[in-house]
């Protein structure tokens, strides 16, 4: 199983786009790439999720951590485009509440352009 | 004692060399299990070798006994990685031994009684995917006024998730009287967590807590999947989610709370994800095959509800369990 | 016939000169080739490491004689950053890390005495010897 991480960076926003199965053998591959700029001050970023259909436990796990990292440097973040299931879980976690969730129809940070 | 095997090794070569039988290599054979036995390392095996072939032969050529030197000190680094593969063997073992002494620890300490209620039947199951459980159950009664549960799901598996449960407990236990409202327990506990906990574990629960003489039962969440409530008059199931975030993530969080009445023959579901994420062959399973599961037992007693659950899932995943696997069920008596 | 002598270790190269000055010793002490070959391939190692992690250093090799015991005496010692987790270190499955120290057990176990003293910051000295039986 494999994961896909890319990145598009415009105008200080830092967009990810991520593609595949976000579980405990493929989190620390997201993991890394958010840990290398989630230190940054006053970071915004977006993560689109629209090629993900799945995320367990521990994936859910690297997104607080990377929630938990931006807020303490002043930064925010904004998850786009998470299917019904996913979308589903974010509630159920109550992550929902405090990460913004958006859907985009081909939004600016379409990395595959 | 090398001195035996030499000799040994020397007349099963003879033999083999004179007569090419299988008979000889058979007997070579369960030689090489003594080598092993007494630890003699493959490049001591070579050396026995050479100097077996050199009383056999002795005029053969130089060439032929420097290359069984050349052989010695390309063996050594074999013979260094099997003793090394040995101890870890050894190490190993070592450590599963601990890992079942503190799967005992754990058992012990998380060890928690079911309160005896009139009118209220329960039945609950927890099993470890591994030595270790992540999930944890929690029953608190007040005489018999009320009944409270706890059933939360430490995210991460193994040792870490199962020390990281052993505060919850102890958080549970430092509650005072009049904090055990579903909200504010979870408050609390929250507290606790966010401030013991690093940044990657997290904690869900689901805090009920069921009232005898108004037979009302309010619950809270904390991130954890919402619990089932079968309807014995509709014979339908409702879904009780309430909106808070899980333990551990932010210092002060507000739970909602939330009631519901339980009349005769309804019962409720508390699960973790470990039941409602069963990978099937094509797949996870769908939430209403669980509501299947619940209604063609629901006039069963609440244990009877709790194994078939149990036993019908993980026959769908051919009995491997990939994560803890926990439920409770509360039934109201006809 | 001296009873002490050296290698400094500089480059690869000195790796070998260490190696052959432990082999022509363990010989003449009258170790077989499977101990004579074990012996130099704890030399190497250690000689390998002070290459590798030091820089430079130094094999000294000695003939002992205790009692009614013969046997050959290895320092291995350094002036490098030193090592900061010995137990890591002397740890099987720490091998194949390749780091500083890589290799130490697999020395402890070719040969019958092991002594290892460090200190951060200022060097690593090991002291090792196989007796002959």
């Amino acid at each position: 199983m494999n994961l896909q991480v890319e990145l598009v960076e415009k105008n200080e926003m830092y967009c990810f786009k991520v593609i595949g199965e976000i579980d405990a053998f493929t989190a620390p591959i997201l993991k890394k790439r958010l840990a290398a700029v989630q230190d940054i001050e006053g970071l915004y970023a977006e993560i689109d999720l629209s090629e993900v259909n799945y995320i367990d436990s521990t994936g859910l796990g690297v997104f607080i951590g990377f929630f938990k990292a931006i807020q303490a440097h002043g930064g925010s973040m904004k998850i786009t485009n998470a299917n019904a299931r996913l979308k589903r879980l974010f509630e159920i976690t109550g992550l929902d509440q405090i990460i913004d969730m958006e859907v985009k129809e081909g939004g600016n940070c379409d990395a595959t352009v | 004692m090398p001195h035996e095997v030499e000799k040994q090794y020397k007349e099963i070569i003879e033999r083999y060399l004179h007569t090419q039988d299988e008979r000889d290599l058979y007997a070579g054979q369960k030689f090489s299990r003594r080598f092993i036995e007494k630890e003699i390392s493959p490049e001591e095996v070579i050396g026995i070798h050479k100097s077996a072939l050199k009383s056999l032969f002795p005029d053969e050529p130089n060439e032929l006994w420097h290359s069984f030197d050349f052989l010695i000190e390309m063996m050594i680094h074999y013979g260094l990685a099997l003793q090394e593969h040995q101890t870890l063997i050894r190490k190993q073992e070592e450590m599963d031994l601990e890992m079942k002494i503190a799967a005992q620890v754990q058992s012990t300490l998380l060890n928690t009684k079911v309160p005896e209620i009139p009118g209220l039947d329960i039945g609950f199951l927890t099993i470890p995917a591994k030595q270790m459980s992540g999930d944890y159950i929690y029953f608190l009664s007040e005489e018999e006024k009320s009944a409270s549960i706890a059933v939360a799901d430490v995210i991460g598996k193994g040792i870490p998730a199962a020390l990281c449960m052993s505060m919850i407990k102890f958080g549970m236990d430092s509650l005072q009287s009049d904090q055990s409202n579903p909200g504010k327990v979870l408050e609390v506990i929250n507290k606790i967590v966010e401030d013991s906990v690093t940044d990657s574990m997290f904690i869900s629960m689901f805090y009920g807590k069921y009232d005898t003489n108004s037979s009302v039962f309010s619950y809270a969440s904390a991130g954890h999947e919402p619990a089932l409530l079968y309807k014995a008059s509709r014979n339908n199931f409702v879904e009780l989610d309430a909106k808070g975030l899980l333990l551990g993530v932010q210092q002060t969080v507000r739970y909602e709370e939330r009631s519901i009445d339980l009349e005769a023959g309804d019962f409720i579901v508390m699960m973790t994800d470990g039941v409602t994420e069963t990978r099937a062959a094509e797949g996870f399973i769908d939430e209403d095959l669980i509501k299947e599961i619940l209604l063609s037992v629901k006039d069963k007693p609440a244990q009877e509800i709790a194994d078939a659950v149990f036993e019908q899932l993980t026959e769908l995943q051919n009995f491997q369990l990939l994560d803890d696997f926990t439920v409770v069920i509360l039934k109201k008596d006809y | 016939m001296k009873d002490r002598s050296y290698v400094d270790i500089f480059t690869e190269w000195d790796i070998v000169a260490a190696r052959q000055l432990g082999r022509n010793e363990a010989k003449e002490i009258g170790f077989g080739t499977v101990d004579q070959a074990r012996i130099t391939t704890a030399i190497s190692e250690l000689a390998r490491n002070i290459y590798l992690y030091a820089g430079t250093g130094r094999i000294e090799i000695s003939r002992i004689h205790e009692k009614s015991l013969f046997g050959i005496s290895i320092v291995a010692s350094d002036q490098g950053p030193g090592i900061a987790d010995v137990r890591q270190v002397m740890n099987d499955g720490y091998t194949t890390s390749g780091g500083l120290g890589a290799g130490m057990p697999g020395v402890k176990r070719l040969m019958d005495e092991f002594d290892l003293v460090t200190k951060q910051g200022v060097g690593t000295t090991i002291t090792t010897i196989k007796w002959l039986r």
